[in-house]
């Protein structure tokens, strides 16, 4: 057989089963923190447990699980092998005891060496994973806006990690000139659209169409929208740090808007070019997702013009804001996304040289349909009683809600390790 | 639709072949490779070899190594004693339009 195909080595395999794995384990635990912070919530969002959960969120949920994905779908989606396969292992091996470092240290807080020495192993590790995302594009041939989004992206990941950083060390040597919270605000941003954002529109864009057998994909759209995001996140970060939020944030939310606007109407135009007609829970979880992630964006003005007026709904706003964005936008997007790409990863594993021989699961096979139905109608009973409580002030709600994110949060879990653990029973099946 | 030569015998294991590969499926989508419209040619002209000219949806495709495998896997099992080659090819480029009227019934169930 004459092919130029990519083969994954045994060692990679296991470092992207580990990444979701940890992932679904931090997913847990994130659920189970949150049960300990309602009165938190409902707070300022500058205290101990609300940063532990947030970046508990942001790291070891959301970025983990991308790292282990990237490592999948780099190859996929630049046309050529990884630049290393050992460089990856020294990011986890850095990342994992830095993140448990950094949330250990924020949960108690203590500004120490332990948060110190947290934020510098997590730095170090984003660096080692911007090398092999900056090299594996550097070798790769193909030259398209997808690749823009995902170097971008990892670029914006070390400037996250890098003001992180500072800011930890500023808790206890206090030499930044300005306020804390307005570093604050800024190192968020960063990772949120720079981080988060582009990677999602950059890998999403190539996937979408992919999953959905899409005719018309508007590629021009995505160039827009690449140069209006960064515009708008640099314009944001510049204004931000000289003068905090004020009218000129209107503007720069609306270059946002621009921006997102046309990833949006890409997004719109593969649906509705799309051959394949019916939608999975995979699929719906996507269209969840970018609803919440507009519910959030529409919070923009208001949380403006809060804080312009001073008023203290901009912190109730504000907190709001973020859970939209990553208990919403970003969660949604990964228990949706989980189970398209790992079943496809541990089919090759397993059934690539029986495929065509004798009959063989599909990728959809490995999992549990019953627990993805679960997982899905808890989170969608979470995201409408929690966010609903937290609007309505109430913690009842608030509570009957964690307890779904909680029973999704297993579900997803269980399957997860379903899925890894997954033997060929058709093949013992066959030796009786 | 396929169109063969009643006289040429090799049309007919030809068509057998088509038929055959018919079981072998794109595992994300699940439509066979002829329907999918991966299949480019099918040469029979070397005696006991089997020469399939086929592309994929995406180079660096996670599935493709599968799908190729698939394809080799299903043409050994059924012609015992055939060798069978498959070669990757990138041109013509392969685009949605390749999918056939069948392929395209099967998307929108």
């Amino acid at each position: 057989m004459s092919s130029s195909l990519p083969k994954q080595s045994d060692g990679m395999y296991k470092l992207v089963l580990l990444h979701y794995f940890i992932s679904g384990l931090c997913f847990l635990l994130l659920a189970v923190l949150f049960l300990f912070s309602i009165k938190d919530i409902s707070g300022h969002y500058f205290n101990p447990h609300l940063l532990a959960i947030t970046h508990l969120a942001a790291l070891g949920w959301g970025t983990l699980v991308i790292f282990g994905a990237c490592y999948q779908l780099l190859p996929v989606l630049l046309e050529t092998d990884l630049y290393s396969s050992k460089l990856p292992w020294f990011t986890f091996v850095l990342f994992i005891p830095g993140l448990f470092c950094l949330i250990y240290s924020f949960w108690v807080f203590e500004p120490g060496i332990h948060m110190q020495a947290g934020g510098l192993l997590l730095t170090s590790a984003i660096l080692t994973f911007c090398i092999t995302v900056i090299r594996t594009a550097k070798k790769s041939k193909v030259s398209s806006i997808h690749k823009e989004f995902i170097v971008t992206s990892s670029i914006w990941l070390v400037a996250t990690a890098l003001v992180g950083t500072l800011l930890v060390f500023n808790f206890h040597y206090a030499f930044l000139p300005k306020d804390h919270l307005q570093y604050l605000r800024l190192h968020a941003h960063m990772g949120l659209a720079g981080w988060f954002l582009m990677l999602i529109i950059g890998v999403s864009c190539k996937l979408i169409p992919m999953f959905l057998v899409s005719r018309i994909q508007l590629n021009h759209l995505l160039s827009w929208s690449y140069y209006l995001v960064n515009l708008a996140l640099l314009l944001f970060l510049i204004d931000g740090y000289f003068y905090g939020i004020n009218l000129h944030t209107y503007f720069i939310t609306m270059v946002l808007l621009a921006g997102l606007s046309c990833y949006f109407v890409y997004v719109k135009k593969c649906f509705d070019s799309r051959l394949k007609k019916k939608l999975d829970i995979p699929i719906l979880k996507t269209v969840l997702s970018i609803s919440l992630l507009s519910l959030a964006l529409i919070l923009i003005p208001v949380i403006i013009y809060s804080s312009s007026k001073q008023n203290g709904l901009a912190v109730h706003y504000s907190i709001f804001y973020g859970m939209l964005l990553f208990m919403g936008w970003i969660t949604a997007l990964i228990m949706g996304h989980a189970f398209k790409t790992l079943p496809f990863i541990v089919w090759v594993r397993k059934y690539e040289h029986l495929s065509g021989k004798r009959k063989i699961p599909m990728p959809a096979d490995l999992y549990s349909s019953k627990l993805l139905k679960l997982q899905y109608v808890s989170y969608i009973a979470f995201c409408i009683l929690f966010f609903c409580g937290y609007l309505l002030y109430s913690p009842v709600m608030m509570i009957i809600g964690i307890g779904c994110l909680l029973i999704s949060s297993v579900a997803y879990l269980l399957n997860l390790v379903i899925l890894i653990k997954h033997k060929d029973k058709s093949l013992s099946h066959e030796r009786i | 639709m396929k169109e063969f030569d009643i006289r040429d015998q090799s049309s007919f294991k030809e068509l057998e072949i088509i038929e055959n590969l018919r079981t072998v499926l794109d595992p994300e989508l699940q439509i066979n490779v002829i329907d999918m419209g991966l299949i480019y040619h099918i040469d029979l002209s070397e005696e006991l070899r089997i020469r399939i000219e086929m592309t994929l949806s995406s180079s660096h495709c996670p599935m493709g190594e599968a799908i190729l495998q698939s394809v080799k896997n299903c043409l050994e099992e059924a012609y015992p004693g055939y060798e069978v080659v498959v070669d990757l090819v990138w041109e013509p480029n392969w685009t949605y339009e390749n999918i056939t009227e069948e392929g395209r019934r099967q998307l929108g169930r």
